[in-house]
């Protein structure tokens, strides 16, 4: 095994054993340096850089390639036809057109851990609680974000007039179909922090998905598209908001008294760090506006050592964090 | 059917790949005239290999892994939204050899077991989230095919999972072809790659074989062109191929996929499909041809591996770790 051990002299166990073995201690040890360093090498505040490819399969309308220091992430989007005439309960004329994607659910996330990504997660079983709860924080972030306009996602057809109606009344536009995204998240490689991981994927991939122009053909009941590239529209989204992740390390304990307890902090935290870490805050930054952003969504579990001023200081790193990913999304 | 309630479910409606129309064409002649398709042909001789990109170590936190790709050879030309061809991506990752679990019967051998998935945007028509014959199939064959190669006398009372996936699968047929839609050619390739990465990543995970096994694959097909259907099979113009691109023929009579070890010249995997006629000793010396092909370049991909691991372990005791951004360094651990 090429774990650098080769010249440990004495009695010393190399970094990783004592990783192995006492998790804990060893993150710890690293933290409580004057100048903490976390085991990874980087500082507690910084974040792994992502690298993101877009457009390289074939077969979908966009796809995204991610990787966020050793979690790699492959998203790909496809787009079907949902005839309107098929939906078996038909959104009512008044419901807002924010709430009519959800509605509908033309926006299907899934993500798959299974792909041998790390031996935590094997194959061949139905998606884990992890799984399931991955899909599910993108999918409700995906709608209550409004990302993506529903005029994007409806085919219309200009009804001609009916004989006996009055001439005057000019053609009406009724809505024949949607297209229906399925959003395929596969994780390839897995090294904590999936989640952010994951959503980088999802906004890269629908940045660069493409759907093609599409009418209704009367004579044969039937959507058609064109294949023509230079027909094709790109599908907008109305804003990006970008996740940020924290971890907390913290040795308090019920052992101890309240104010002997130290905790850190960490940013981005990877697979190690997460399994010692019991407390992690998800910040949804958009984009700044007017000098200030919004914040989309909070999400904190684990724990109570995140007070008001460390959720101040998370909330003005995932700031920070946003300019860094949207680079690397305008990059890529 | 059941809906799956483990994960988010498409539209109650149903949903429909959506259906291209033929564009008009734009030339002045014929204008409102529909374009004719045409199918991709193959640019390259019968006895050439597609241009192979393999690396191991794609994943750190399994013992092994690799990723195999055929890059598309030329761009998308006529500016269609409807791939012309399909490239090969897929990924492997090796778990193990880790003991059995308690339960499992003793077992003298390394107990290997394979699991290959399609990605759901992997192909032209959506896969499913569940395994299907199919991807089942080229999983007991990829088994057979590896089983060969593993010394597993070195590891009783433990396993060792090989898990691919495939990221972008070969087509079955050139896909404005709608008379024939059957027949799966393009698992045949998708399982010789299998082959060849999961032979990279096993390596990589450090696990005992008797030699490097690489998949390879040939096809017998058929040109229309040479005559009628009436014909003699030579006059029809039958010819052999390696490593065929399904797209890029009309009608594929037979195919053939081995795994084949070099060193020791011999056959760990062997599946012919279809009718080869009297062809097939050639067609499986042929797809033996084409496996060699594939090891040059999976001897290429562990040498550099091999380099960049040894290269690291010689540089760790003397090079004085930075302290910088990005180094490990040791820390002192107390109490």
């Amino acid at each position: 095994m090429a774990n650098g051990s080769i010249a440990a002299p004495g009695l010393s166990f190399p970094r990783d054993t004592f990783a192995k073995l006492t998790p804990g201690p060893f993150l710890h040890a690293h933290l409580k340096q004057p100048e903490p360093v976390r085991p990874s090498g980087r500082a507690p505040e910084e974040g792994r850089n992502p690298t993101i490819n877009t457009g390289s399969l074939t077969h979908s309308n966009g796809s995204a390639v991610v990787r966020v220091g050793d979690t790699a992430i492959v998203c790909g989007v496809r787009a079907e036809i949902l005839l309107a005439s098929d939906v078996p309960r038909p959104p009512s004329d008044n419901a807002k057109e924010a709430d009519l994607i959800e509605q509908l659910g033309l926006l299907v996330p899934n993500v798959e851990l299974s792909t041998g990504c790390s031996p935590a997660y094997l194959p061949g079983n139905p998606p884990g609680t992890h799984a399931q709860s991955l899909s599910y924080r993108v999918n409700s972030l995906l709608n209550e974000s409004n990302l993506i306009p529903l005029k994007d996602l409806t085919i219309e057809y200009d009804e001609p007039a009916a004989e006996e109606a009055v001439l005057d009344e000019g053609p009406t536009t009724v809505v024949k179909a949607y297209w229906a995204l399925y959003i395929d998240i596969l994780c390839i490689a897995l090294d904590g922090n999936a989640f952010d991981a994951a959503w980088l994927a999802v906004l890269a991939a629908l940045q660069s998905t493409t759907l093609s122009k599409a009418w209704w053909d009367a004579d044969r009941e039937a959507i058609l598209c064109s294949p023509l590239a230079a027909d094709a529209h790109k599908v907008r989204l109305t804003s990006l908001p970008l996740a940020s992740t924290f971890a907390v390390f913290s040795t308090a304990s019920p052992l101890k008294q309240r104010h002997q307890g130290e905790s850190w902090v960490i940013a981005d935290p990877d697979g190690f760090e997460e399994d010692v870490c019991k407390e992690t805050l998800t910040v949804v930054v958009t984009p700044k506006r007017k000098g200030h952003g919004g914040i989309l969504r909070l999400e904190k579990r684990g724990g109570s050592i995140i007070g008001k001023d460390l959720m101040r200081r998370c909330v003005s790193m995932a700031e920070d964090r946003w300019s860094v990913l949207e680079a690397a999304l305008r990059g890529g | 059917m059941q809906a799956d309630r483990r994960r988010l479910n498409p539209p109650a409606g149903g949903t429909a790949a959506p259906i291209f129309a033929t564009p008009p064409t734009n030339t002045s002649k014929d204008k409102g005239q529909t374009t004719k398709l045409t199918r991709p042909t193959r640019t390259r001789n019968p006895d050439e290999h597609r241009k192979l990109f393999l690396r191991t170590g794609v994943v750190p936190s399994a013992s092994g892994s690799a990723y195999y790709e055929i890059p598309p050879q030329q761009e998308q030309q006529d500016g269609s939204l409807v791939p012309a061809r399909s490239s090969l991506k897929i990924t492997c990752t090796v778990h193990g050899p880790r003991p059995l679990p308690r339960n499992a019967q003793f077992s003298p051998n390394l107990l290997l077991s394979t699991h290959v998935k399609y990605a759901p945007f992997a192909t032209r028509n959506r896969r499913g989230y569940v395994r299907d014959s199919s991807e089942r199939d080229i999983g007991v064959h990829l088994e057979t095919a590896l089983r060969g190669v593993i010394i597993g006398e070195r590891w009783p009372k433990s396993g060792v999972e090989v898990v691919i996936t495939v990221l972008e699968g070969e087509d079955d047929a050139w896909w404005g072809n709608t008379e024939r839609q059957e027949a799966g050619w393009g698992m045949m390739g998708v399982l010789a790659g299998c082959i060849t990465v999961a032979s990279a990543a096993l390596v990589d995970a450090g696990i005992d074989c008797v030699d490097l096994v690489t998949g390879g694959v040939a096809a017998v097909v058929d040109h229309p062109s040479g005559g009628g259907k009436n014909d003699s099979a030579a006059a029809r113009g039958r010819r052999l191929v390696l490593d065929p691109c399904p797209a890029e023929h009309d009608e594929i009579s037979a195919a053939c996929v081995v795994g084949y070890l070099q060193g020791r010249d011999e056959l760990t995997e062997c599946w012919v499909k279809g009718d080869g006629g009297m062809q097939v000793e050639q067609l499986i010396d042929e797809a033996v041809k084409a496996s060699s092909l594939s090891r040059t370049v999976l001897v290429e991909a562990i040498k550099e591996s091999v380099e960049v691991k040894t290269g690291a372990e010689v540089e760790a005791p003397n090079g004085e770790p930075k302290g910088g951004k990005g180094k490990k360094r040791d820390v002192e651990m107390t109490g």
